[in-house]
């Protein structure tokens, strides 16, 4: 057990490093750099400012080779030579260039070299020089352009709580309401009850969540409001002032309600994607587990129904679900992006889609590493959780 | 003598005739008729796909044609300049939303069709190469399932999409593309072309595994039978039992998967393109369509149904189709 998880740790550090490391390479490749800003400035005003230029590779560190770089991103080290006991070691290791050309380079002590770069860094050059804490240290840099010289991290934590509760919300209400769904409709298979559900479901999956938002957006927000009747916020997470619901009384601005209130819709429009593939899950899962011997073993020597279904039955069926759960992470920050999206509702997704637009890759891959991070982790934990549900299971 | 050589032929021929078994494709069209809602459907997919082929036929403007003084005008209003019907009325600049919604199907259409095939494709041929060579490039297909299997696919590929899109020097695609897309897509190969070429791409880039997993799988069962075996003891190399033997007998499951990957590459599109990301305007899509009226929604609100409709049936027809198709193909299933 425990080499199997140091084993996973391992794998999912490697896979965390490579998509660090994708996303560096996307961020350095993506348009709308500094230097593009200058050069479109320069060729504005049609001054060539080759001091700002340097300036700028400067302070981005754009004049470092992409390795050093990557790890500077990263770590937020080297930060200069390093210091073992008061020596200063690869102090004159070249990381970069800060102007190519060609150049001839004389070392202290007497050798000669030819190189590439008119202007090449070294080592010791980055001593003093700014760099962030590094994105293991949760520093995603500064936002370019939603909120200028910000830091990422701070938009982040605006935002991080609205959509931990829609998720978290719709989460917990799936599950409460699709393990009933499809127990249900597993024992009474064939029946009335299971008919219904599973054209639901299929109809559910089917159908967009895109579309299902729009028409929750119709039907509760603008026709109820046209109506008269009780009617749902079609958006944001808080309403600008109290509001007056039919039948209802006032909502406060601001208020718990209010929150929960303009929570409804959006949370809704995720728990029946949810719903829709998780009943169909249980589903199958339950038939399968009601044909086996021990189902029969457990009916034959007499005990009642609902301790048929309920112990010996809905257990050993609800132990695929455990590993479901952790592969739909993915699926849920994608359907969490488009639901915020229609919902105009202030949490990570929207935040990410505006970053993208706007063309602030900081943002955007600050997201990216945040949302792969969870994932890895829910897969880690489901691996745990499948031994506790499941002891036949020894991971080795 | 003659008559007698044809009654002869005649009376040989008819039990031979009659003993003919039925072909399986026979028994799988049988099956498949008895799914009302997949043949429902089918129908509705046919519809739709010879709207959007005879497009330029039946629109009654053109694509882009602005009338300024009819923004938002409810359907069945008559265009004040040409005096025609707009029969779903016009869009947030006055344009013919039946017109850009005939278009649209065809864009829209035809990235899904081609995403779903390319993908299918791929998926297929690195899913039997992995199957029926084991080894070294199982192991890589593996790793490289598991992986993108791991991480927030979605999030990923919006972000590609989005720098692909804002600069054309990353990903240069050669003419020939530009000029298949712009010629079956109605649309400009200049200006229009690109982005739909990087939705395809990017679509396409995360959506062949879910194929080459299958394929894999049904790969491995095959490849243990024995006639594959009898195959390799008549001389047949690798690539004839591969295409001859294997592909054949994972083929049900496989055109399944590719009438659910149909559906998933339009919601993919439409996905893209309502967020922002993928076809921009002026190139019509349901997506971009979706977008546009869902942002005057409050005070024109059944505008989204327009573009919303469409989505949310082709979506289910295909949905319904993979179903019956399922149903039809699956021998174990007795009708």
């Amino acid at each position: 057990m425990t080499t199997y998880l140091i084993r996973r740790l391992f794998v999912i550090v490697v896979m965390a490093f490579i998509i660090a490391f994708a996303s560096f390479i996307l961020l350095s490749i993506a348009p709308g750099g500094p230097l593009q800003e200058i050069a479109a400035r320069q060729s504005t005003t049609q001054r060539n400012d080759l001091d700002l230029i340097e300036r700028t590779m400067k302070r981005y560190d754009l004049d470092i080779f992409l390795i050093p770089r990557f790890l500077r991103w990263l770590t937020g080290h080297p930060r200069g030579p390093i210091e073992i006991g008061g020596q200063q070691f690869f102090a004159d290791l070249q990381v970069g260039c800060l102007k190519e050309g060609r150049a001839r380079l004389v070392y202290p002590d007497g050798r000669v070299v030819e190189v590439n770069c008119e202007k090449p860094v070294f080592l010791r050059d980055l001593a003093g020089r700014p760099v962030s804490d590094g994105i293991v240290r949760l520093d995603f840099g500064k936002s370019t352009q939603i909120l200028r010289e910000q830091p990422v991290m701070r938009l982040f934590e605006s935002r991080i709580v609205n959509t931990l509760l829609l998720m978290g919300i719709s989460t917990f209400l799936s599950i409460m309401i699709a393990i009933p769904l499809g127990i249900i409709s597993a024992v009474k298979q064939y029946s009335r009850f299971d008919y219904t559900v599973t054209t639901l479901a299929f109809i559910g999956s089917g159908m967009p969540t895109l579309f299902m938002g729009i028409m929750g957006i119709l039907i509760f927000a603008v026709l109820f409001k046209e109506a008269g009747l009780p009617y749902l916020p079609a958006g944001t997470a808080e309403s600008p002032r109290d509001a007056v619901i039919p039948l209802f009384g006032t909502i406060k601005a601001g208020s718990f309600v209010d929150r929960l209130w303009h929570l409804v819709l959006p949370v809704t429009i995720l728990t029946i994607f949810n719903l829709a593939q998780w009943s169909r899950f249980i589903r199958s899962s339950m038939l399968e587990v009601l044909r086996q011997d021990y189902v029969r073993t457990a009916r034959a020597k007499g005990l009642i129904e609902r301790v048929v279904i309920v112990k010996h039955a809905m257990r050993n069926a609800l132990i695929p679900f455990v590993t479901l759960l952790a592969g739909v992470l993915p699926a849920l920050f994608g359907g969490a992006i488009i639901t915020e999206s229609v919902f105009n509702y202030p949490g990570m997704g929207r935040l990410f889609v505006a970053s993208l637009i706007a063309g602030d890759y900081n943002v955007a891959i600050g997201f990216i590493l945040i949302s792969t991070f969870l994932v890895l982790i829910g897969y880690l934990l489901s691996d745990v959780l499948y031994t506790v549900v499941d002891p036949r299971i020894r991971l080795s | 003598m003659a008559t007698a050589t044809a009654s002869v032929e005649a009376t040989t021929a008819r039990p031979i005739a009659l003993a003919k078994p039925e072909g399986q494709w026979t028994i799988v069209l049988r099956r498949f008729r008895r799914h009302r809602l997949a043949i429902i459907s089918l129908m509705f997919i046919i519809v739709v796909f010879i709207a959007s082929l005879i497009t330029p036929l039946i629109a009654p403007f053109p694509r882009d044609a602005v009338n300024p003084v009819m923004r938002f005008s409810p359907p069945m209003t008559t265009d004040t300049e040409t005096g025609k019907l707009h029969v779903l009325g016009t869009d947030h600049v006055g344009r013919d939303t039946f017109t850009r919604l005939l278009y649209a199907a065809r864009i829209t259409l035809s990235v899904a069709i081609i995403v779903a095939t390319l993908s299918t494709f791929i998926g297929m041929a690195v899913g039997a190469l992995a199957g029926y060579y084991r080894g070294v490039i199982d192991g890589i297909l593996m790793r490289i399932l598991e992986f993108m299997s791991a991480i927030p696919t979605f999030p990923i590929l919006l972000i590609l999409a989005s720098v692909l899109n804002q600069d054309p020097k990353l990903l240069p695609f050669p003419d020939f593309l530009v000029n298949f897309v712009s010629a079956i897509m109605l649309i400009d190969p200049q200006k229009e072309s690109r982005s739909v070429l990087v939705v395809i791409f990017v679509i396409t880039l995360f959506g062949w595994t879910g194929a080459a997993r299958l394929m894999r799988g049904m790969v491995l069962s095959v490849r243990e039978r024995d006639f594959i075996e009898s195959a390799r003891s008549l001389g047949a190399n690798n690539l004839r039992i591969i295409t001859r033997h294997v592909v054949p007998n994972a083929f049900p499951p496989l055109i399944v998967a590719y009438t659910l990957a149909l559906a998933d590459g339009l919601t993919a599109e439409v996905a893209l393109s309502f967020l922002g990301l993928g076809i921009t305007d002026p190139t019509p899509t349901w997506g971009n369509m979706l977008n546009f009226s869902t942002q005057f929604m409050l005070t024109h609100p059944w505008a989204p149904l327009i573009p919303g409709i469409p989505v949310v049936l082709c979506s289910l027809a295909f949905n319904f189709i993979g179903d019956g198709l399922r149903d039809a193909l699956d021998p174990r299933l007795k009708m």
